[in-house]
């Protein structure tokens, strides 16, 4: 990745094409999509966000990527490192057929680590991401019920 | 929900006697998909069966992938421990189901005395269940025909026919001098010469795995026959360049080509040779490449008598002649399909590419299989129809790919670098 400069300037043509602005947009084109909790039965202990947004039903098929308090990643249930998790997802023929995946990430994570995972896989051609919230569980922040109309 | 079953959907038209023979996996149709089947690396059990591995390995990773029935999933992908158990208990199919696993199949060697033990499991990954369990054993140095054994058991259970794995496949290799006639397994492995120095093309394979070839040794093109790792022995010489051999599929006749200057017609012999009869009477026109039909009573050959190179069918004793190819102006290589209904051939198109195509026998509908990937030439059929061996020159020299019969899943067969042509599947 990156721009290459040509030396001398001059008429010099840009050998490769700028990428880095490209996925960035491209990780904006994830669908995200939120998903109740009670549905999925997961092994990996995870605080779930709580959330007021209509959940979509879930499936229990869908390969779920789970991140726990302690910043480390399954899939499924088993443990991966980040730094494997796009090769990982890049070879997985049921993940390359549906483009989707749950992330059922803890709520207390920084940010930067659910972008970094969210990007991994994108980069491995995941185009759909619902993130697993639980309707029931009380909200962190303060989130005044708009008064009916 | 999804399970292999829904493969056989299209087929529970055709006559299977009983419910309980219905293949899982229906080879081929409209609806048709490669079932995704997870293979993790084979459990050695001791140190004897180790050295092993990566030679069995090879052989059944090659023979799930190349015979068209399954996607063997990358393992790149597998999330389970490498020494996960071998039983339904100890497996922890969630981590199958999320690398898109239907099946899954666990093996593991072991060294019995002299011999290489293999077990092999396969699993239902969404049942979660054992469906099959085979065992068998070899001399400790015919690793790749343990896996080919297992692999047969593993396409029986999923299409109720006798897998190819275990079948035996004849070509012809350039060497600096010359060209030789080969025997191999049906991957192209544990080759033999059949031939030995100078000029040998176009083996045919005998029920019986004798192997007969064209060889150009003594001058004029005459018909050997090599036995056993035996010195190859005359079969047809009469003064005329013979050519082009094929057995009938009882193994009882042959079939071939005698040319004379302009002319060339088609004679059938007995398998030993004695007994030949012309069958063709052209005159100025050549006939060759004669391939027999699976019930023996007719042959399938290239004649030029309307002028171009098309492929005719006829009675064996020569009657009833028909055209069956009427497209483009140079068919060739006739190969009928063990099943009957199908005869492909190699057909140069309008841009002088070589590609192989079907024709129906009772209908004379064309199918195309290959395209855009250089030459594809001289189809051979697998014993039981489903596959097809052939030439091609994608990947540089000429080298031998299989596919299916409708053309789907062309794989290179894990040859060195050579020059490889005319190849023959025999059973």
């Amino acid at each position: 990745m990156g721009m290459s400069t040509g030396k001398g300037g001059g008429r010099t043509t840009m050998a490769e094409i700028n990428v880095t602005p490209m996925v960035d947009v491209m990780l904006v084109l994830l669908i995200i999509f939120m998903v109740t909790a009670p549905l999925i039965q997961q092994g990996v202990k995870v605080n779930l966000p709580a959330t007021k947004a209509q959940p979509v039903e879930a499936s229990d098929k869908k390969i779920v990527l789970s991140i726990d308090a302690n910043k480390k990643v399954f899939i499924g249930e088993v443990e991966i490192e980040l730094a494997e998790l796009e090769e990982k997802l890049k070879a997985n023929a049921k993940l390359q057929a549906e483009k989707e995946l749950y992330l059922h990430a803890d709520r207390d994570l920084p940010y930067g680590i659910v972008v970094d995972v969210m990007a991994s896989a994108q980069r491995a051609g995941v185009t759909n991401v619902g993130m697993i919230t639980d309707p029931m569980g009380t909200p962190k922040v303060s989130n005044d019920k708009p008064k009916k109309p | 929900m999804k399970t292999p079953l829904r493969l056989a959907a299209l087929l529970v038209v055709t006559a299977v006697p009983a419910l309980a023979q219905q293949p899982v996996i229906e080879i081929s149709g409209a609806n048709f998909r490669p079932m995704p089947l997870a293979l993790p690396v084979p459990l050695a059990q001791d140190d004897g069966a180790k050295g092993a591995t990566a030679e069995f390995d090879a052989a059944l990773q090659f023979d799930l992938q190349a015979c068209g029935l399954f996607q063997v999933l990358d393992r790149k992908s597998y999330l389970s421990d490498s020494k996960e158990g071998v039983t339904a208990s100890t497996i922890t199919f969630q981590n199958w189901l999320n690398v898109g696993a239907e099946s899954l199949v666990k093996t593991q060697l072991s060294k019995d005395g002299e011999n290489l033990r293999g077990d092999l499991r396969l699993f239902n990954v969404n049942a979660g269940r054992e469906e099959l369990k085979v065992s068998e054993a070899v001399p400790l140095k015919d690793a790749r025909r343990l896996a080919h054994k297992l692999a047969n058991a593993v396409y029986k259970h999923f299409t109720k026919e006798t897998g190819p794995f275990e079948s035996r496949i004849a070509f012809v290799r350039k060497s600096a001098s010359g060209k030789d006639v080969y025997v191999a397994d049906w991957d192209g492995k544990n080759a033999s010469a059949v031939s030995n120095g100078n000029i040998n093309v176009l083996p045919a394979v005998a029920p019986d795995r004798s192997v007969a070839f064209t060889s150009y040794k003594r001058g004029k093109p005459e018909l050997f026959i090599g036995r056993g790792g035996a010195e190859a022995t005359l079969l047809v010489s009469n003064g005329r360049m013979v050519s082009g051999v094929d057995f009938s599929p009882d193994g009882k006749r042959i079939a071939y080509s005698v040319a004379d200057g302009e002319n060339a017609e088609i004679w059938v012999a007995n398998a030993d040779g004695s007994g030949g009869t012309k069958v063709t009477d052209t005159k100025y026109f050549l006939n060759s490449s004669p391939s027999w039909s699976p019930d023996g009573k007719k042959l399938a050959f290239v004649s030029n008598r309307a002028g171009s190179p098309q492929v005719y069918v006829m009675n064996a004793d020569g009657s009833d002649v028909k055209r069956l190819t009427f497209q483009g102006n140079y068919n060739q290589t006739p190969a009928w399909s063990p099943r009957g209904d199908l005869i492909a051939f190699t057909a140069r198109d309008e841009r002088n590419a070589f590609d192989l195509f079907t024709v129906e026998v009772a209908t004379g509908k064309i199918k195309r299989l290959t395209q855009d990937a250089k030459n594809n030439e001289e189809p051979s059929f697998s014993p039981n129809g489903r596959l097809i061996l052939f030439t091609s020159t994608r990947g540089g020299s000429k080298s031998l790919y299989v596919m299916t019969f409708e053309g789907n899943n062309q794989v290179a067969l894990p040859l060195d670098k050579g020059d490889f042509t005319t190849p023959d599947w025999g059973s």
